[in-house]
């Protein structure tokens, strides 16, 4: 069997490959607008893994030793 | 102030105009990689937050075109290495096809499915070169690597390819 040669390759991807419409067809700003608000609501509810850890330690800590809610609000 | 300045300070209305002026040189460009309407039109959307989201790392005297094209180049590159290789990309048309139809047809589907199995850069590279004849330079700057590297990648998918279509039987007409 013959080989493709490096035109006929192209030529062969050309015609396996159909030409693409490259116009867009619509206004993809609203789903840009949508997707940053989503993601910036995302953002500011987040809550850093330190943070979780502190309440983590602090409810630990309190199961623990109960008394210490009474310093704890003393504190406050 | 100049729009690009105004797009790097995060002033959302710059960017609206932005957005309008380049989604369809964004989704153009897109396309042509994926060759799929509505996986372009997504990856244009997440090519746009990406741009806004590193706004602050855009030098405002620099070419925006080519920095959104090379974000959208690598979006595009992702997407093909996680979708599965066997997928067809591309419609075909509808109806009873005659016999010599059938076996071009099926050619076309063994020569883009041994197409797809390509390492996704050298697909980019091949894809861009040879079937959208787009200048090597232009290319090498939405990969960001030179115009030799672009050769070579080109080269060396038409090496693969051809060894592929060696091993399922097919050749040229």
């Amino acid at each position: 069997m013959t080989e493709y040669d490096d035109r006929q390759i192209g030529d062969a991807l050309k015609r396996s490959f159909p030409p693409v419409h490259t116009e867009l067809e619509r206004d993809l700003w609203p789903e840009v607008l949508r997707k940053l608000d989503d993601r910036t609501v995302r953002v500011s509810f987040r809550v850093p893994w330190y943070d979780w850890a502190l309440v983590g330690l602090s409810t630990a800590m309190f199961l623990a030793f109960p008394r210490l809610i009474l310093v704890f609000v003393y504190h406050l | 102030m100049d729009l690009l300045q105004r797009f790097a300070l995060g002033e959302i209305d710059a960017f609206e105009t932005l957005v309008d002026q380049f989604q369809g040189e964004i989704y153009a460009w897109t396309v042509r990689i994926v060759r799929d309407p509505g996986t372009a039109e997504d990856l244009t959307v997440e090519t746009l937050w990406r741009i806004y989201r590193a706004r602050q790392r855009f030098r405002p005297d620099g070419n925006f075109g080519a920095w959104a094209r090379r974000i959208a180049t690598n979006l595009a590159i992702d997407h093909l290495r996680l979708k599965p290789r066997e997928e067809s990309l591309t419609t075909e048309p509808a109806g009873v096809p005659q016999p010599d139809r059938l076996l071009q047809r099926e050619t076309a589907d063994k020569i883009r499915q041994a197409f797809r199995r390509l390492p996704a850069k050298l697909q980019v590279a091949a894809t861009l070169a040879l079937i959208e004849e787009q200048p090597y330079e232009e290319i090498a700057d939405a990969l960001g690597t030179s115009a030799g590297a672009v050769k070579l990648r080109v080269f060396r998918a038409v090496r693969i390819l051809r060894k592929r279509l060696k091993q399922a039987g097919i050749g040229p007409e």
